[in-house]
């Protein structure tokens, strides 16, 4: 007991990262279709995809299976107008990226949570505000892709 | 006969709305935990959550490991979701698996550390590594990755499996083995109890040593970095680029920060990402942390202000590498740090 007391009191020092720093989803669905979902869902939204970055070519030389892995570069252009000019700093994470990545005929997805930035702008109401409007956003598109894959369950757990 | 049947399906009315208000374990599942383990438990960025994985483990062990997850190794803890919903998630596993929570005492077991290292060396160490932390790089199956187990063996020294696993459980594990993941049954191969206690006592050591070894946290970094350059747009443009190239990176074609989202006639073309990588080092990145791609390629994004000022921007990789709960990445990128800021005194001299 005495053991695992000094274990759980090692475990409150170490700390683990929450679980809200990333948005993640699993579509039960080729990569390559969900991907095409993912881009009409980004444009429905309103947002551009500025740009596809093709990560797997070669990847079969460094020891991988997988055989799609694409980041989407995604934005409103005159968010990005506006947001470099009063918070140049932020330039550093625009536009926003999805890496959607194949594994084993499905599809996982994955993007910085935008509420993960709320806590470097803890007095900026109106960046909460723009961060609160990106997160739900990117929830709608997930919940659109979910959606094209037929998976209910998964529709309803991102409501 | 009759009233007593009202009773009960007043009894059952009444109980109705409770039931239908407990949370939904797939539900959560899915939200929480299907990106990594898998809809069905296959496993995939996260370890599998199959029958033989779940049947010697406590439903405690399940609980502790949602809670604090495994710091520093992808596993996120889900400190804010509610008893219920815990409850729900391993309600819904064990439903899935077909398997019941096995108990242990957790009375500690006693064991002499010094034998067990001796043990752990000849027995454990190829797969779960020196330090506990197990086999290679990475976690789980990443990306489908060829790896020469089929899962990764899990770190028996993470504070958060030593936190969750209890002193009878492990023993448990290492005496019948992991056949799917290729773990042998310890206990038919010759090791006696005392042997197990030792081996168990010596996990224990590991725990205490990994948990000192953690990089410190990070929680007050700033998101960014910003350089004012002493030089012109274009000027501080190329020599970021030469610096790119003398520190071994390759540049990628420049994008202007707006490309893609605005009219190319309206672009600010005084806003530039100078975008750079090394393709060894990218697939190496990837393999320790597979979701790496939404913070990738490198990049120092140049702009002229409207006083004519022109700064640098780049992300502050020490802050960016915690928030995917991975270690490795958090040293590898502490040492991209250090690469970025000499690119930015190089360019800016």
């Amino acid at each position: 007991m005495l053991r695992k007391l000094i274990a759980a009191a090692l475990l409150l020092l170490a700390g683990s990262a929450s679980a809200d720093t990333m948005l993640m989803t699993r579509v039960m669905m080729k990569a390559e279709i969900a991907f095409e979902y993912l881009v009409t869902s980004i444009e429905e939204h309103g947002y551009s995809v500025a740009h596809v970055q093709t990560c797997d070519t070669g990847m079969g030389d460094f020891g991988y299976k997988s055989d799609f892995y694409r980041v989407v570069f995604f934005g409103k252009g005159e968010e990005v107008r506006s947001i470099s000019k009063t918070h140049p700093e932020f330039a550093a994470y625009m536009p926003m990226k999805i890496a959607v990545v194949a594994e084993r005929g499905e599809t996982v997805m994955s993007v910085v949570n935008p509420l993960t930035f709320n806590q470097y702008y803890p007095d900026d109401e109106k960046m909460k505000v723009q961060f609160g409007r990106w997160y739900n956003d990117i929830q709608s598109m997930f919940r659109d892709v979910q959606k094209a894959a037929g998976d209910k369950v998964a529709v309803a757990s991102l409501d | 006969m009759f009233v007593r049947r009202i009773l009960i399906a007043a009894g059952l009315l009444a109980l109705a709305p409770l039931a239908s208000a407990l949370p939904d374990g797939r539900e959560l599942y899915v939200k929480h935990c299907n990106a990594c383990h898998q809809t069905e438990g296959a496993g995939g960025i996260g370890l599998p959550l199959t029958g033989t994985k779940l049947h010697d483990v406590s439903d405690a062990y399940l609980i502790d490991s949602i809670r604090n997850g495994r710091p520093g190794r992808v596993m996120p803890a889900f400190q804010e979701m509610s008893d219920a919903q815990v409850n729900a998630i391993v309600r819904f596993l064990r439903e899935r698996s077909g398997t019941q929570s096995a108990e242990f005492d957790p009375a500690p077991l006693d064991g002499d550390a010094g034998r067990g290292e001796q043990l752990f060396a000849n027995n454990c160490i190829a797969c779960h590594g020196e330090d506990g932390t197990g086999e290679g790089k990475g976690t789980g199956v990443t990306l489908s990755r060829e790896r020469s187990f089929l899962v990764m063996p899990p770190a028996i020294s993470n504070p958060g499996f030593q936190a969750a696993a209890s002193d009878r459980q492990i023993r448990q594990i290492i005496r019948v083995g992991r056949e799917q993941s290729g773990m042998p049954a310890f206990g038919k191969q010759g090791l006696s109890e005392q042997d197990l206690n030792d081996l168990v006592a010596y996990v224990r050591v590991l725990g205490e040593r990994a948990a000192e070894s953690r990089p410190e946290p990070v929680s007050d970094g700033e998101l960014s970095h910003v350089y004012e350059s002493p030089y012109d747009f274009e000027t501080t443009v190329n020599n970021v680029k030469q610096a790119i190239v003398g520190a071994n990176f390759r540049n990628f074609p420049d994008r202007y920060l707006e490309q893609g989202m605005i009219d190319e006639f309206s672009v600010n073309k005084r806003q530039v990402g100078i975008r750079f990588c090394n393709f060894k080092e990218l697939y190496g990145m990837i393999a320790i942390e597979p979701r790496l791609g939404v913070v990738l390629p490198c990049r120092v994004t140049i702009m002229e202000r409207e006083d004519g000022q022109v700064i640098l921007v780049t992300p502050n990789l020490n802050v960016v590498s915690r928030w995917f709960n991975n270690d490795e990445l958090v040293d590898l990128w502490a040492g991209m740090e250090e690469i970025f800021t000499e690119i930015i005194e190089e360019a800016t001299l």
